[in-house]
């Protein structure tokens, strides 16, 4: 028992202060038996508090603390590092959330929310008592990431991880690397092309001895945890003989007589495609790919093309990895049928596949076999939805569809341009796209949230109207020759890699960090981080730095040979066990062993491999099992304080 | 002569979120950093703010933290009101640098007890409080400060010396002299930050003119926890306000006063301080004249509507001009672009919301070779693309908002990027050699 | 020791999965009674019966198990053990004359904090009614 406990109080500047009476608190556990000292301070996690806190420690001599302060998510390594830097074992220190769970939570009742931050305090102090000094746990770990999805934020962090020496796979569930970037055309601010930039990117990585590329590819399981992931990797075959090279007549003969025909799914439906592609000439790796789940095998191509071997197996391979980067991207929102008359009136058609139309057209603008000439965009389509599940702003679309626009009209003669939108978003420096495409004017339109564009058919004629609050909400109207629907990012539609890994997700769908600020590329499962537009929209600059931050943050927690793990382990009482078999039967980690001790059998835990998620704890018939940190105690002391 | 060090890798220039993210991260790997702070704190502008949007986290509780880690961080030197007059590249992965310390007349063995403060008889206004209220000549520069030691102010103090007598720890000390220390290093990071636009360019609106014309960043300081007077008060006769309008777009988007750039932070500071205000003035009406709201980052358009739904009014409407009644209010003359009329509304309280612009304190310090500066002053980034924190000089890396406006998650990122992109080239040109 | 007047409900919650959801609540401002109390464990199938019943003893009115449900970063067979345990205290609570109304279960996820308020304040109108 610990009877030498120093508790802290922190106003969190009014945060706390302006709810709970930190005084009276103050006063209160001050009398409780075991507490030496008391204290309220401004800020708990200031350096001047926390070198008071150090000094306490040392000079009082204390053998155990309690902050009751913030979330323990927010700072309970802060706190932690106060301990040790005084000497004293960290988990001594106990953390009391009276913010959010207290304060914010019940600040319309302050009152009450002393009375409770009371006895969740004197419930941290009984378990500041019962609190045991425990080391950490050091696991070894292999300096091996694997990253998911060979876009140009995957393809950035490989590089970077193998600049920093770890070895990195780079799985990616397409025949060939680029993500979405391959599909676009000159980038704002530089003009590189998307294909330009996947380019340089696959260049430089098979220059790479510790970067391993894997196409048509997916993480099917995962055992182990963080510096010791255990992944399943499928390989579909791309039924193409190894180590050869592209024979482009060959080719394309091969695509000729291939009885398989669909709509290509890298132009939108513009284009049709065959089981044998590649999507453009200079796509990378450059052999073309077979696709698995589309070949019929009925084996014309490898008449003409020898190249081609159709009885590869889909093959599983194991990895061992320290950490899982996902960098998996986002897909364009679909529109639904009839959402501003997509997929009832032909010439609508979606930001995305007007970007292809424009690479594919290359010196007139024809859709359908009509010559564009006024183009109506309708923004915010999939995003800031009233009604829909999408409330959230898609961040890169404004800046996307008004390059899109200026790039059409530099390419094209004739063209007029009509911008329906909703407030442009040209944030930062994008700005002066927004200036440059009214200067060669192009006509916004606006509308609120409440009252969009409406979209239709008079006769022949596709009509956009709006009511402008530009022109003080005159109805005005467009005869467009085509309807560009500026759709913004959803989550990926198959997103396998989710279930199989578990990964947070945030009220927009999107894949969740642990903290924006703190940590913006790290999630609540260790080891597993994510970068880019899977986390949420962000344009290429933008995903490339969260990809940068995230491969020197994956560097830094696997490159050191070894991890430390919390102590929270399952622990037996070998005078109670009487083998039952119920423990190791639910455990998830097959952490439980049978052992002879003492002339009976019992269960063991094997701390490698225990998780400390409790799972036994309440199977076993005799109460033998305790999890440290949370025991019989600990927990029931807890309770009692709480009443 | 200067004193000489060596042994460094990086120097971070610049101690606001994002050199001490990109001191940290390079630190951790093992790297020897040097960062050189400018103002006689770290923690820059982000820890003076409020609260932060969108999840309303206390500016404080996320900057103090980093800000002793970094100061604790054995692999981490700090050099506080400190510039670096010059850098010379010397050759690859070898450069030059003088930092120039200013003296502070107090010596490290000040307790923060602030006796002298107390006892000092000079009072100037306190450019921590945004000039809301004042300090005297000698004072800790704010409590959170780190370091937590006094300074004394040389060019108002009149040199009375009771600061010195006062003293219990003997830390005041007149003869200290400003003192140069040439330092080696192989690569550098500018992380030197934003400059507020200053409205008084703007005479239309009575910034200076008005006391209740004031900056966001003077709203700012109302709002945090240790704010100058404990209450959300108008300057002009400490009434308690309770019709506040925002002007967004003040210095941005502007071509008339050189910046045509979008500043990225307004609309959501204002969206946020609208929501604390509502929060510490119940009965007050908040109403933001904007261009175009840019709720455009993560949880931010919800974080927007969540402001409409508590009251807060938002009128499509650029400001003219503001003019000032005899009682002190404020009336402010805009074009309401739903009606397309000119329209005048009367405010008690008008918060300007000023702008970023470049801040070019970087353009001076290299001697031999000259940095690239983009079209708006920023930091120009040569690879923005794939290499965004590249700048024209190789080993040099820029992070945070002085390559270009971004908020505080973007520059967390954007000093991630400039760490890994410098780790790399350590590690790189070691490789090479 | 508390005087708060109302139903007494103790949480259990998750550190990875609800309790974050019960922070988000707090930072939304999104108001509960201030008599729910929570303790937070690793997982929601790691809750001993005999836990729950010492609440009961002790005099807390409602006990809540904020699960992980299908979330559970450990493994997929939480929800099943969590409602195993759940279903073997009803039985402890029929023996003991205790409702077994008054240990309620519910998944919640990292970002349900209205779920969780919704369910605080049905649960606590349930119990001051009966």
């Amino acid at each position: 028992m610990r009877n030498k406990i120093g508790v802290y109080i922190c106003h969190c500047g009014s945060n706390i202060a302006d709810y709970v009476d930190v005084e009276k608190l103050k006063e209160i556990v001050a009398k409780e038996e075991g507490v030496v000292l008391a204290k309220t301070t401004m800020f708990a996690c200031a350096d001047s508090t926390q070198k008071e806190i150090v000094q306490d420690i040392q000079e009082k001599n204390l053998d155990a603390i309690v902050i009751a302060s913030c979330s323990p998510k927010l700072h309970l390594f802060t706190f932690r590092n106060i301990a040790i830097r005084a000497g004293l074992n960290p988990y001594n220190y106990i953390q009391v959330n009276i913010r959010e769970q207290c304060s914010w939570a019940h600040s319309d009742t302050p009152k009450q929310a002393t009375e409770k931050a009371i006895s969740l305090v004197l419930a941290g102090i009984e378990r500041a008592k019962h609190s045991k000094a425990l080391t950490t746990l050091k696991i070894s770990s292999v300096n091996t990431v694997a990253v998911v999805g060979a876009g140009v934020a995957g393809m950035r962090a490989a590089i970077e991880l193998a600049d920093m020496g770890t070895q990195v796979f780079l799985i990616e569930r397409e025949y060939f690397v680029g993500g979405r970037s391959s599909q676009w055309n000159k980038l704002f601010t530089t003009d590189e092309t998307g294909q330009e930039i996947v380019a340089k990117l696959y260049k430089k990585i098979i220059t790479y001895n510790n970067i391993t590329l894997f196409t048509g590819a997916e993480i099917v399981s995962k055992s182990g945890s963080v510096g010791d992931f255990d992944i399943k990797v499928k390989i579909n075959p791309r039924y193409i003989k190894p180590g050869c090279k592209l024979d482009w007549a060959k080719f394309e003969k091969a695509v000729e007589v291939c009885p398989v025909e669909f709509d290509d799914p890298f132009n939108f439906g513009l284009t049709k495609q065959k089981a044998i592609y590649k999507n453009y000439p200079s796509e990378f790796p450059e052999i073309p790919a077979i696709d698995y789940d589309k070949c019929n095998k009925c084996g014309e191509c490898v008449k003409v093309y020898e190249d081609i071997d159709l009885n590869q197996k889909p093959e599983t391979i194991n990895i061992n990895t320290g950490a899982v980067l996902l960098t998996t991207g986002f897909d364009p929102y679909e529109p639904e049928k009839g959402e501003f008359a997509f997929d009832e009136i032909d010439n609508v058609i979606t930001l995305q596949k007007f970007k292809r139309l424009i690479e594919l057209n290359e010196k007139e603008l024809i859709y359908r076999n009509r010559k564009i000439r006024n183009i109506a965009y309708i923004y915010c389509v999939g995003s800031r939805q009233l009604d829909g599940e999408n409330k959230y702003c898609s961040r890169y679309c404004c800046t996307s569809a008004i390059h899109t626009a200026i790039l059409v009209k530099n390419k094209y003669s004739d063209i007029n341009n009509f911008h329906f939108n909703r407030g442009i978003r040209t944030y930062g420096k994008q700005e002066v796209l927004y200036t440059e495409s009214s200067e060669i004017g192009d006509i916004f339109l606006q509308s609120f949230e409440d009252s969009p564009p409406v979209v239709e058919k008079q006769g022949k004629d596709t009509i956009v109207k709006i009511n402008d609050i530009l022109t003080c909400g005159k109805e005005l109207e467009v005869v467009a020759d085509l309807v560009v629907l500026v759709t913004g990012m959803v989550p990926r539609k198959i997103n396998t890699i989710a279930d199989v890994l578990k990964v947070p997700i945030g009220r927009d769908k999107f894949f969740n960090e642990i903290h924006p600020k703190l940590r913006p590329v790290e999630t609540v499962i260790d080891g597993v981080l994510i970068a880019g537009s899977c986390q949420a929209p962000l344009n290429i600059t933008e995903s490339v730095k969260s990809a940068l931050s995230a491969a020197s943050k994956a560097n830094s927690l696997i490159s050191k040979g070894e991890i430390e793990l919390e102590p929270t382990l399952a622990k037996i009482d070998e005078t109670i066990c009487e083998w039952c078999d119920k423990c190791s039967e639910i455990c998830p980690y097959d952490a439980i062993i049978k052992t002879k001790h003492g002339g009976k059998i019992i269960a063991v835990v094997n701390e490698t491999s225990c998780k400390g998620c409790g799972m036994c704890l309440p199977v076993c018939p005799v109460n033998a099992i305790q999890l440290i940190g949370y025991t019989d105690v600990e927990i029931e002391s807890m309770i009692e304080a709480l009443i | 002569m200067p004193e000489q060090k060596s042994g460094y890798d990086v120097l971070v220039i610049g101690g606001g979120i994002a050199g001490e993210e990109a001191a940290l991260n390079l630190a951790n790997i093992g790297y020897k950093v040097i960062l050189v702070e400018k103002d006689i704190s770290i923690g820059g502008k982000m820890i003076h703010l409020s609260k932060v949007f969108p999840t309303l986290d206390c500016a404080a509780c996320i900057t103090t933290p980093k800000v002793s880690e970094t100061a604790r961080h054995p692999n981490i030197s700090i050099f506080t009101n400190s510039e670096v007059k010059d850098i010379e590249k010397n050759s690859e992965k070898n450069f030059t640098a003088t930092l120039v310390e200013k003296p502070r007349y107090v010596t490290e063995d000040c307790t923060g007890c602030q006796i002298c403060e107390e006892k000092c008889p000079v009072v100037v206004n306190d450019q921590y409080q945004w000039d809301l209220v004042g300090r005297k000549a000698v004072y800790i520069p704010f409590s959170i400060a780190n370091p937590r030691i006094a300074v004394i102010d040389i060019e108002n103090c009149i040199l009375c010396g009771l600061c010195e007598k006062v003293c219990p720890a003997n830390a005041i000390d007149f003869t200290q002299e400003e003192k140069q220390t040439e330092i080696k290093i192989k690569s550098i990071i500018i992380a030197t930050g934003y400059d507020l636009f200053d409205p008084e360019l703007m005479p239309r609106y009575g910034f200076g003119k008005y006391k209740n014309v004031v900056t966001s960043m003077q709203m700012e300081r109302q709002l945090v926890p240790t704010r100058p007077y404990n209450a959300v008060l108008r300057p002009k006769d400490g009434k308690m306000p309770d019709n506040i309008a925002y002007v967004l777009c003040t210095g941005s988007r502007d071509e008339t006063i050189g910046n045509p750039i979008c500043s990225q932070v307004c609309c959501m500071y204002s969206v946020k301080q609208a929501q604390l205000l509502m929060g510490a003035l119940p009965m007050a009406d908040v109403t933001i004249y904007y261009i175009h709201v840019r709720a455009f980052g993560k949880g931010f358009c919800e974080f927007y509507q969540q402001s409409k739904g508590m009251g807060v009014e938002f009128i499509k409407g650029k400001v003219g001009t503001i003019k000032e009644n005899e009682n002190g209010n404020l009336v402010v003359r805009y074009e309401d672009i739903e009606e397309g009329k000119v329209k005048e509304a009367e405010h008690d309280l008008v918060v300007l919301s000023v702008g970023i612009l470049a801040n070019t304190d970087f353009t001076t310090m290299f001697k031999n070779i000259k940095i690239g500066q983009d079209n708006f002053n920023y930091v120009k980034q040569t690879d923005e693309l794939t290499n965004p924190a590249k700048t024209t000089i190789e080993g040099v890396f820029v992070a945070g908002t002085a390559s270009g406006p971004m908020d505080i998650p973007d520059s967390i990122l954007s000093a991630g990027a400039a760490s890994a992109e410098t780790a790399s080239y350590l590690r790189r040109t070691n490789n090479e050699k | 020791m508390t005087e708060n007047k109302g139903s007494k409900i103790l949480v259990f919650s998750t550190e990875k999965i609800s309790d974050p959801a019960i922070d988000l609540a707090g930072l939304l401002k999104m108001h509960y009674p201030p008599t729910v109390y929570t303790i937070n464990i690793p997982c929601s199938s790691a809750v001993k019966s005999r836990w729950i019943m010492h609440a009961f003893n002790k005099g807390f009115d409602g006990v809540f198990i904020a699960a992980d449900g299908t979330d559970c970063a450990f493994d997929e067979s939480c929800t099943d053990n969590t409602a195993k345990v759940i279903s073997r205290t009803h039985e402890l609570m029929k023996e003991k004359g205790i409702e077994p109304a008054r240990l309620k279960m519910a998944a919640i996820c990292s970002v349900c904090a209205e779920p969780f308020v919704k369910q605080m304040k049905s649960f606590a109108e349930y119990l001051s009614k009966s």
